[in-house]
């Protein structure tokens, strides 16, 4: 298995060549541009098999995978920011219409004004779309994840984002692992699914219904999206059996006895990660899926421990109601008897998060009781 | 007259649709689906067709449709066309079908893009020049002098139609053509050319709204030919971004007033906007008639 | 696609069924109607015969159909097809784009058919009522055949020692083959009508017998006697009336006439005696004496072009005032010049021409004869039709008198109320009325061979002609092909009216209500 130093972006590209993906539909956008480059480049060498089409929007680059995804091809485009928030009606329109395609999202803050650092907010603005959403924390995890998105979305026929942090893990060299092209058809095969489009076959895919059959759709496609954890780790399971790497949806990291824990998605996540060690009585909790939401998975977690105080590395802000991951957390908080104050580490603009700021968050020692709301701009 | 056509073929429209009576652009794919044959697949955008097709269970063509959102078309297209061709299905036809603002407004940067890179099918543009879909209102393939709900009296819609001919042939494609319903042996051995063709085609059909231009359901194919003898919507092939080929021309134009007055959405159009109308028509028509090759 | 998830998916969008399912018809506010209206040819046809239905039904091939509309105003058509002088192409629509359709030719098309497909004939079933049909000239046979048709028991009592009246004996047989009006006889004997000839009612029978031994008579004796006039030397040998001319050419009797022939008369009976006379072994020097003009001539243009082709001359604006003779023969007949001047006849008196002839046909008219009715002094009701109550006609006009007869008769033993002459349909469509702009591929195109072929030439002028308009142009797929004729699914139309102002024929309408 070879190692490479390569950058986040050169991951996913790796990967979408190595999952056999037979149409890359691209535009670019800052920070995410490399993959496609990448994807091109590979094109141009004949390594990437199919169809690479440089279409005239990321709308457009949904679109024409919509069409390909109804074709019964596997399918990919990747994106950021501006880009993704220009999809938004195809976003919808991919999980409505069940198409299995595998997205790039690369965080990164949106205007105005002009603004190139990884705030969340992109794909977060996403969340209720009906897309699957993993967040990864390393190159590694990229190239790990983008091969495990096909089998998942494949499998129940929802489209999925695989989201990373621009620059951080999109431009960072990082030493990865890539499997041979074999290696991973062995694991994920050939698209399996059977094309909507079928010649000779009358069909009126996804025409005027009504809102009692729209209704139902939406019912299916929330129930077999709660279901996907269960696919997930399924799939988890069989890709560290073949390549002895092994993630969850939720990943916990409590060293003994702990009264914090952080939870993160993403790079910060990693930061965190590497800050345990330097902390007393903190874990981690790395939310890897956002949806399905592991809401329960959370609860278990923190019903075992005799947590005081959660923090939350929010790269996003909600305006007017805060950190969206702060928000979802509270829910999984619900059923817990006694749920520990939230303290909310807001970094929107998608500012620099640093042990520091953590260090300077825990060592506040009067705990507020509830919420708390802290701009990670003020610890700067 | 007209091209020879053989009444009796294969129908792949069924009775049944939900398009309002005398609609044109029902009658459009009609002839359309008759002359691509079974080994077709629609992409409907946006458009009174989303509607016509058909509520789920039940669809209003034998071939599969695939319906996308509004903007989307060209991009929709190009993905399905390769996603087939990567499944080895590359004779199967792909017929994109969308309304004027799918095609003159919101759809027009992809179907640009599509255009632009030769994709591989046919982009039908159903030109009843306006949002009828959402109930009259002005698109940019709304002729000047018409009302809309959105222009409505004592306002006109301001401005010529947009060219779209000139904008598509201008991308360079293999194939463009006009056809109008009231000109079926025309319009289907324009799609039967088409069929013929790789690469990116478009064909512009103009297709009477009763409801929406005010006019008699039964009067949708003398407007048809109305538009193509008064020279207001001439029948035309564009091959290569080349010359303009007229498949058909009036003998004597017939004045534009005959044309106009049969809709209400013109009404009361003052002689002053009529001749404005009848001058442009005149000057369009000598401008093409230059441009053109021989019948 | 892909396993139980999307089950709910795949039940909507996958397994389609056809919208035929949605009974669009519950939309319609207007229904197309076929609206027929009188085409040209249908005016013009003394029989009112229904052209463009026929001529639609043979444009489809079916021959059967065709026959069926036919016979509903002329039984005969292989003979009318012969005998017509067919007004009904003079304004025939097509004349405009090319050339009028051959009407003659399709009528002849179809009587053939039906002589050799209705073979043998079946007898109707019965009904009660036995009925004398007196003449068997075309109002008798045509009264005949309506009634055999509707079940009654008929005979046709004919004087003459053959059938057919003027058909037998005075239509000359080039005109019409003889064998045609034997085979048409022969169809209706097999039909079940019975014939008696050689009997004279009137002379031979008492009419009031008739009255005593059938439920209902029809006279249809004809004009069969000829006009003299009053000249000097018409009793000489040589000099003729057309009527006994024909007849005794037509019963193939060898007649001693002798070269030159003169015949007085400018209609279809002195052209018939001309040609007929060109015809006898021995005869080459035959003349038309006409008292007007050649464009005043009643008779039918085409028959004076053959017979002037064949060689018969033509002096035109003379009159006969004398007959000459010699030994009790014609030699010389004596002319005046005569003119027109207004409506009259202007004789000048004082001019005199000679023509030298040895045999002279009058063919100056003809006259009823009422002889059938013999020494009657009985109060009956009268039934009677053809030239016996119009004058002299022609056959057309005789065959359209025995079948109104027949519908009386037939109505007045059924105690129905009898037929309505309503009058004739005037405004025939017009060219300029039909929309030939919506047919495609409609292009000039003159006379056919194939009859189907020349069918299909016909405009329907206010008829339906199948031209499949209605299918092409109709947005819901709702009218239906039906080996060659158009149906509309009502279940389906939402009768936006498309069919019926684009219909080129202009036989449809759009009516009110569902």
């Amino acid at each position: 298995m070879p190692v490479e130093l390569i950058t986040g972006n050169q991951a996913a590209a790796l990967a979408v060549q190595r999952a056999g993906v037979e149409l890359v539909a691209a535009y670019p956008i800052t920070p995410q541009t490399a993959i496609v480059e990448t994807l091109a480049s590979l094109h141009a060498q004949g390594e990437l098999k199919g169809e690479f089409v440089s279409v005239e929007s990321e709308y457009a680059a949904l679109a024409c995978c919509s069409g390909a995804a109804a074709a019964g091809a596997r399918v990919f485009t990747a994106t950021s920011s501006h880009g993704l928030a220009y999809m938004h009606e195809m976003i919808h329109w991919c999980a409505g219409a069940r198409f299995p395609i595998v997205m790039a999202g690369v965080n990164r803050a949106l205007g105005g004004p002009w603004c190139l650092d990884p705030d969340q907010g992109d794909s977060l603005s996403q969340r209720d779309t009906g897309w699957l959403q993993l967040y990864c924390s390393s190159a590694q995890e990229v190239f790990d994840t983008i091969i495990q998105a096909y089998a998942l979305a494949e499998k129940i026929m929802l489209p999925c984002m695989v989201i990373y942090d621009g620059f951080y893990i999109s431009h960072t060299y990082e030493t990865v692992d890539i499997p041979d092209r074999e290696e991973v058809q062995r694991f994920l095969g050939p698209p399996s699914f059977a094309a909507q489009v079928q010649p000779g076959l009358p069909a009126n895919l996804h025409g005027l219904s009504t809102g009692e059959t729209q209704a139902k759709l939406v019912r299916e496609r929330h129930r077999t999206m709660k279901e996907a954890l269960a696919v997930l780790k399924e799939i988890n399971a069989r890709f560290a059996a073949a390549f002895n790497r092994k993630y969850e949806p939720v990943e916990a990291y409590f060293p003994g006895k702990i009264k914090n824990v952080v939870v993160a998605a993403g790079a910060c996540a990693d930061t965190v990660r590497w800050c345990l060690p330097r902390l007393a009585d903190t874990g981690l909790i790395r939310l890897k899926a956002l949806r399905p939401f592991p809401g329960e998975e959370i609860s278990l977690l923190l019903e075992k421990q005799k947590i005081e105080r959660i923090v939350v590395v929010d790269r996003n802000c909600s305006t007017g109601m805060g950190g969206i991951l702060a928000q979802e957390l509270k829910a999984a908080l619900y059923p817990l008897n006694s749920p520990p104050a939230v303290y909310d580490l807001i970094l929107a603009g998608g500012i620099d998060f640093t042990p520091q700021m953590l260090q300077r968050l825990l060592a506040q020692r009067e705990p507020h009781r509830g919420f708390a709301e802290i701009w990670g701009v003020d610890l700067l | 007259m007209n091209s020879k056509i053989n009444f009796i073929q294969p129908e792949y429209l069924h009775s049944g649709h939900y398009a309002c009576p005398g609609c044109g652009a029902a009658l459009a794919v009609r002839y359309l689906a008759r002359a691509l044959g079974p080994d077709l697949v629609v992409v409907i955008t946006a458009s009174c067709w989303s509607i016509i097709a058909g509520m789920p269970p039940l669809s209003a063509l034998k071939c599969p449709i695939l319906h996308c959102p509004f903007p989307s078309a060209g991009a929709v297209g190009s993905g399905l066309r390769r996603g087939l061709d990567l499944r080895g299905k590359h004779s199967t036809t792909v017929l994109v079908l969308a309304g004027d603002g799918g095609t003159f407004d919101i759809g027009l940067q992809a179907l640009s893009g599509a255009a632009q890179r030769n994709e591989n099918f046919i982009f039908v543009c159903y030109d009843n020049e306006a949002y009828m879909n959402t109930g009259i209102q002005t698109s940019s393939a709304t002729p000047f002098g018409a009302h809309t709900t959105t222009a409505p009296y004592p306002l006109f819609k301001k401005g010529a139609k947009k060219d779209i001919m000139h904008i598509m042939a201008a991308h360079g494609i293999p194939y463009a053509a006009t056809a109008t319903v009231a000109f079926p042996g025309d319009l289907e051995q324009k799609f039967r050319r088409a069929r013929q063709i790789e690469g990116f085609r478009f064909i512009h059909i103009l297709s009477p709204c009763p409801p929406g231009w005010g006019a008699d359901s039964a009067d949708t194919v003398e407007l048809s030919r109305l538009a193509v003898e008064t020279g207001f919507f001439p029948l035309m092939e564009i091959f290569e971004g080349g010359a303009p080929v007229l498949t058909y021309r009036p003998e004597k134009r017939v004045p534009l007033e005959q044309y106009l007055k049969l809709q209400r959405r013109f009404r009361p159009l003052e002689l002053q906007q009529i001749e404005t109308l009848q001058q442009g028509v005149d000057e369009e028509w000598e401008r093409l008639l230059k441009a053109a090759g021989p019948v | 696609m892909n396993g139980e998830q999307i089950l709910e998916m795949e039940k909507i969008y996958l397994n389609v069924v056809p919208s035929t399912a949605n009974k669009t018809g519950e939309w319609r506010l207007l229904t197309p109607t076929r609206k027929e209206k009188i085409s040209p040819c249908r005016q013009g046809c003394p029989l009112g015969g229904e052209i463009p239905a026929w001529l639609n039904a043979i444009k489809r091939n079916n021959w059967a159909e065709a026959w069926e509309i036919m016979q509903r105003k002329n039984p005969f058509p292989a003979i009318t097809g012969q005998v017509c002088f067919h007004p009904c192409t003079a304004e025939c629509n097509r004349r405009n784009l090319d050339e009028a359709i051959n009407i003659p030719a399709m009528e002849r098309a179809l009587g053939l058919w039906r002589l050799q497909n209705c073979r043998p004939a079946a007898p109707p079933r019965r009904v009660e009522g036995k009925i004398a049909v007196v003449g068997s000239g075309p109002a008798g046979l045509s009264c005949a055949y309506y009634l055999n048709r509707a079940g009654y028991r008929v005979t046709v009592i004919e004087r003459a020692p053959v059938a057919g009246g003027l058909l037998a004996l005075g239509i000359p047989s080039y005109r019409l083959p003889r064998e045609i009006l034997q085979q048409e006889l022969q169809l209706l004997q097999e039909e079940g009508v019975q014939f008696v000839l050689n009997c004279s009612v009137g002379r031979d029978m008492e009419i009031s017998r008739l009255y005593d031994d059938y439920d209902q008579v029809f006279l249809a004796t004809g004009a069969a006697l000829s006009r003299m006039p009053s000249l000097p030397g018409v009793k000489l040998n040589g000099v003729w009336s057309a009527l006994d001319f024909l007849q005794q050419v037509n019963l193939g009797r060898t007649l001693e006439i002798q070269n030159p022939v003169a015949v007085v008369g400018g209609g279809n009976a002195a052209i018939d005696a001309a040609r007929s006379a060109m015809r006898i072994k021995g005869i080459d020097r035959v003349t038309v004496l006409y008292r007007r003009t050649k464009e005043e001539m009643p008779a039918d243009p085409e028959e004076v072009a053959a017979a002037a082709a064949e060689g018969v001359q033509f002096v035109f604006n003379v009159t006969p005032r004398e007959l000459k003779g010699e030994q009790g023969r014609l030699v010389e007949a004596i002319l005046n010049r005569s003119h027109t001047s207004g409506e009259k006849l202007i004789i000048d008196r004082d001019t005199e021409l000679r023509i030298y002839c040895k045999t002279l046909i009058f063919a100056v008219g003809q006259e009823r004869d009422w002889s059938v009715f013999g020494t009657l002094h009985r109060e009956i009701r009268l039934c009677a039709g053809g030239d016996l109550i119009s004058g002299p006609a022609a056959v057309p006009q005789a065959i359209q008198a025995g079948r109104i007869a027949a519908e009386a008769l037939a109505a007045q033993l059924e105690g129905k109320p009898g037929p309505d002459p309503s009058p004739p349909e005037s405004g025939a469509v017009t060219f300029e009325e039909l929309h030939l702009a919506a047919w495609p591929g409609l292009a000039a195109r003159g006379r056919q061979e194939d009859p189907s072929a020349e069918a299909e030439r016909c405009l329907g002028c206010g008829t339906c002609n199948s031209c499949g308009i209605c299918y092409l142009f109709c947005p819901d797929v709702a009218v239906t092909p039906d080996q060659g004729r158009y149906l509309f699914d009502l279940n389906f139309c939402k009768g936006c009216g498309i069919c019926a102002r684009e219909c080129p024929a202009r036989a449809l309408m759009m009516e009110g209500g569902w």
